[in-house]
Formats: structure tokens, sequence, C-alpha cells
């Protein structure tokens, strides 16, 4: 025996109001989780099958093989390749673009119109896109580009940077390097930004006067955070590394500028009936970049500076 | 006035103010190399010569007049279905920047406001997919577009870029930090815990909504693999498949005075977003930060 208005207490106090906010909650994620499982579960799962099969899709020829194409993925030269390359360029591009964010963080960390615009600038190569960067970089690594210009007064004589096996892979690092700093800066002003200045003001008083003990003091172990962040992203964005070499070495010259990302490519969309290796190798790929973040997080969280 | 006479403090502000001296010059120095490249890009499209000739010409008055650049957009812009292009890219980026941040805001929401059963481990579902490499998740998309039929489609295009990790953590870490009290005063005003999002916390959330779109916009305006591997028509084409056409379209000689042009058109939309909305950019991504 409950009156309307007796419900409607009841409501506000107890069991009414913890309801509708459960159901407000499933009902809020399920739109995600719908896109999240059709694009993104589903398909990481169907991979791992895939990578267990031979498949034709165009063919419908489809039949398992076991381990197989992994086995053949590591008989690949050209995987072993692309993994030494990924990982060298991975190891040149992390540590130096980690750097200069640090210290373009640390430039522009000022509350000044100069400062300000200035990053805005820098920041530029991090909102264009990857596919506009690589077209703009062909001209400036090319025999008439800036590059050249640039060692002109110092009296070197020009190269073709992007067709020579030795340079075209330092010429991608140093367009990526350049590209992705800036975008790492703005990981490290965030950073920044948190140190509470009774900290900065403590240091002073300290003494912590002269920019090295401020660094080695308060910089590190208050970024220590940001510092995990940059490398992480850094790494797995590396890992992956695919437009720039696609658009402007196709992964040549013979195989100098090969990453992971261009061979699974290729074994999906040039070669026939190789899906399975590609999806192979994308899990390969997927355990290393694995065990490489686990191993960072490990090493710079118990570091001490 | 005894601390400036003190000469050893005296001393170390001239030290002081010459140090900032140096940190605004290196601050527009730097500027200025990055701004070199893309200054050489304006200057070419505003180019009759289709050539990089050496040493490159950074006079910005030598041969450049804004006829040849009318002349490079018309060439550009009969170039194929380059208006249809362009359109593409405007249309599927819209469709990502709508979906994934209504999706993305309303899932900040529920798992920064809303108690519901398996919260946190649906969270860390959501996290986890960033450990998830591309090419993992895309050789399978590409298998699942064409047993759908939808490769070369639009909707093949927007819907696997619709769940954007990225969004639902700018959003939930905004929706932590607005006070609980209005939200309260909401919910004692009768209102059901759609309503409150619909008509308290969502228009409070607007920079971090903001900061959401930008981000959206940029990513799938620039993405390059997914269109690369989904689209197999002419037709379909966004923007970057077309620079990268266009690349090629002439043999090995890029004919880069259009080339920069259709680069600039490219470009254009997501610097002028970024230099509009600075502010929220920076935000979002410290809001992405502290989120992790």
């Amino acid at each position: 025996m409950e009156t309307y208005a007796h419900r409607k207490l009841e409501g506000a106090g107890k069991k009414r109001r913890v309801d509708p906010e459960k159901i407000t909650g499933i009902i809020f994620i399920i739109p995600l989780f719908i896109f999240l499982i059709a694009f993104t579960f589903f398909p990481a799962v169907y991979s791992f099958v895939i990578s267990l099969f031979h498949y034709d899709p165009f063919f419908h020829t489809i039949y398992p093989v076991g381990l197989e194409n992994y086995i053949s993925v590591f008989h690949s030269a050209a995987f072993i390749k692309s993994i030494e390359n990924v990982l060298i360029y991975t190891g040149v591009v992390v540590t130096i673009q980690t750097f200069l964010a640090f210290g373009y963080a640390i430039l522009f960390n000022r509350a000044s119109k100069i400062s300000r615009i200035s990053r805005a600038i820098v920041f530029i190569p991090a909102v264009v896109s990857p596919v506009s960067m690589s077209i703009i970089f062909i001209w400036v690594f090319s025999n008439a580009g800036l590059i050249n210009y640039f060692l002109s007064f110092f009296g070197i004589p020009p190269h073709n940077w992007l067709y020579s096996t030795t340079y075209a892979f330092p010429a991608i690092m140093a367009m990526n390097i350049f590209t992705t700093a800036p975008y790492f800066m703005i990981v490290y002003s965030a950073g920044l930004q948190a140190i509470p200045t009774e900290v900065m003001d403590a240091a002073m008083i300290d003494g912590l006067k002269s920019g090295l003990s401020r660094f080695r003091h308060i910089y590190f172990p208050m970024l220590r955070f940001s510092t995990i962040l940059v490398v992480v992203l850094g790494v797995t964005g590396a890992m992956q590394l695919f437009d720039q070499i696609y658009v402007i070495t196709d992964g040549g010259p013979a195989r100098a500028t090969y990453v992971p990302l261009m061979f699974i490519y290729n074994r999906t969309f040039v070669y026939t009936g190789e899906i399975g290796v590609a999806a192979a190798a994308s899990f390969v790929l997927f355990v290393i970049i694995l065990l490489i973040t686990i191993a960072q997080r490990r090493i710079i969280t118990e570091r001490r500076w | 006035m005894t601390i400036y006479q003190n000469p050893l403090v005296a001393r170390r502000h001239r030290g002081r103010a010459a140090g900032k001296i140096l940190i605004y010059v290196v601050s527009i120095a730097l500027a200025l190399i990055y701004l070199l490249p893309f200054y050489w890009t304006v200057l070419k499209a505003f180019r009759n010569s289709i050539f990089a000739n050496f040493p490159p010409n950074m006079n910005p008055l030598s041969q450049t007049s804004v006829t040849n650049f009318l002349i490079n957009l018309r060439t550009v812009w009969n170039f194929g279905d380059f208006p249809r292009w362009y359109l593409n890219s405007v249309v599927v980026s819209a469709a990502v920047v709508a979906g994934s941040v209504f999706v993305g805001s309303l899932a900040g929401y529920a798992f920064a406001r809303l108690k519901f059963p398996g919260r946190e481990v649906l969270f860390y579902a959501v996290l986890a997919t960033l450990m998830i490499p591309f090419p993992v998740i895309s050789i399978a998309s590409y298998i699942f577009m064409l047993d759908l039929h939808w490769l070369s489609t639009y909707q093949g295009l927007i819907f696997p870029q619709i769940a954007s990790a990225l969004d639902v953590f700018i959003m939930r870490q905004y929706f932590l930090t607005i006070p609980e009290d209005v939200e309260f005063a909401a919910k004692i005003d009768g209102l059901k815990p759609w309503q409150i999002f619909f008509r308290v916390s969502a228009p409070m959330a607007s920079p971090a909504i903001a900061a959401a779109v930008i981000f959206s916009f940029i990513s799938s305006w620039n993405n390059f693999l997914w269109p690369l591997m989904e689209v197999h028509s002419l037709n379909l084409f966004t923007l970057p498949l077309v620079l990268n056409f266009f690349k090629g379209a002439n043999g090995t000689q890029i004919y880069w005075n259009q080339m920069m042009t259709v680069n600039i058109l490219t470009m254009i939309p997501t610097i002028l977003i970024f230099a509009l909305f600075e502010r929220y950019f920076i935000h979002g991504i410290s809001l992405d930060v502290s989120s992790r």
C-alpha cells in the first residue's frame, strides 16, 4: 500500500536514485562499445585467427596451417631486415626527440608573447598530415633542396639523400624527429605547468640557482611521468612508421628503409594469398612493442636520477 | 636600494637579462627554422615553374605572383575529381568528428560520473586499445569491410575511426574536474541522469569538447593508412591519398608548383583550426596526459 507521493519520497531516498544512474551509465557506454567491439576488439581477434590460416579472400580458399605463417615470417629476410631497421629507427628517433621535446618545453616555458607564438609555430608540423610533411621533405632532401643549399655554404657538394642506401633512412629519421619533437614538447609543457610554484620557490631558497642543479633536482624527478609517456608513446609510434616510408621511399633503396608496416602492407595487398603471413607479422610486431614498453616502464620508473 | 648596490646581485641581474634575451633569440631562430620548409612551399605555389631549381630561390618577390597561384589552383582544381576529393575529406572528417565526439563524451561522462557494474574493467578495456598497434586491427578490418561490401564506401571509411580512446580520456578527465555540487543540485531539482548530462554537464564541458573536436578532426583529416587500405576507387579518395597520387601523376618528375598548391589546400584546414583553437588544443593534451 503505497501512494505515488510515498514512492516519490522513497525514490529520493534510496533505491530509485541508484537505478537510473546504472541504466544511464550502461546506455552511455553502449555506443562506444559497439564501435570498439566491431572495429577494434573483433578485428584484433579475427586477425589472430587469420594468422593461423592460409587465407585468400578473393578466391575464398581458407584452411588452417598452424604456426606456418609465423615460421615463414621469421624465415623472411625482408621481415628480419624490417625489424632491424625499425629497432634502429626507434632507438635513434625516440632518444633524440625525447631530449629535444624536453629542451623545447623548457625553452618555451615562459609567459611571453614571443615564447607563445614561437611555440605555436614550432608545433605546426605536428598538426600537418605526415603525407604533407613527406612531400615537403622530398624537396628538402632532394638534389635541389634545403639541406644541399645549407651544405653548399660549407662547400659540401649536393647529394641525393633519399636515393642513397646510407642516407635515406637517416634523412627520414631527421624529418620525423623534426615533426614529432614538437608534439611531445606539449606533453612536457603540461608537465612543467604542473610543477607547483612552491617547489620552484623552495629550490630558489635552497640555493638551486644554477640551471644544471635545477634540472637534476627538480625537472628530472618531477617530469618522470611525462618522460614515461613521451618514451612509451614515442616507441609505439616509431615502431608503426609507415606513411612517410610509403610516400617517400616505398621501403627502398634496396630495403634500406623497409619497415614492418611496409612488410605487412605488401603481404596484404601486393602479394596474393599472404594475408595470413601479414597477420602473423602484425602479431609479432605487437609482441615486440609490448615487450619494449614493459621493459621501458621498468627502467624509467626504477632509475634514480 | 641596497640590493642594487651589491655588485654580486647586480651582476646576477645583468646575467638574467642576458639569459632572457638569449632564450628569445633561440626561440625565434627555432621558429624560423620550423617555418622554412613551409615558407618555400608557399613560395612555390605562387610560381609557375614546375621545377625545383638549385639553389632554391628564397626571395619572396622573385617569380611569384597571385596570377601564378590562381593558375596553379585552376590546374589542380581540374586535376581528376579534385573538388569531389576535397569534399570526401570534409564529409569523412565531419562524420568522424561528430560521431567520435558524441560517442566519446557519452562514455567519458559515464566513466567519470555514473556508477554502473564493470565500470573499472571497461575503462581498462578502453585504455588497452591504445596498446594494440593499428596493423593488428587493420588486416582483419579490411577483410571485414570486404565481406560487408564496404570497401570504397563512406561508411567503411568513417565507422572504424569513430571509437577514439583519446576522446574518451579527454572527456572523462574534464568531467572529473567539474564540481559535483552542480550536478547534485540538478539531481535535487529532479533531473534524470541523462538530462543532467545534456542540460548541465555537457554544456559545462565545452572546452574539453572543443579539444576532442580538434583532435579527432586532425587525426581523421590526416589519416593515410586506413583510407589507403579501404579505398580502391578514385571516387572515394581523401586528400592524403590525393597528395600521394599527385606526387606520382607525372612519373618521376614532381610538378612542384602544383604539388605544393595541393599541399597547401590540404594543410590549411588543420593549421587554421590549430591557430584558432590553440588554447583548447594544448589544454586537451594536458587533459589526455593527466588521465593516463
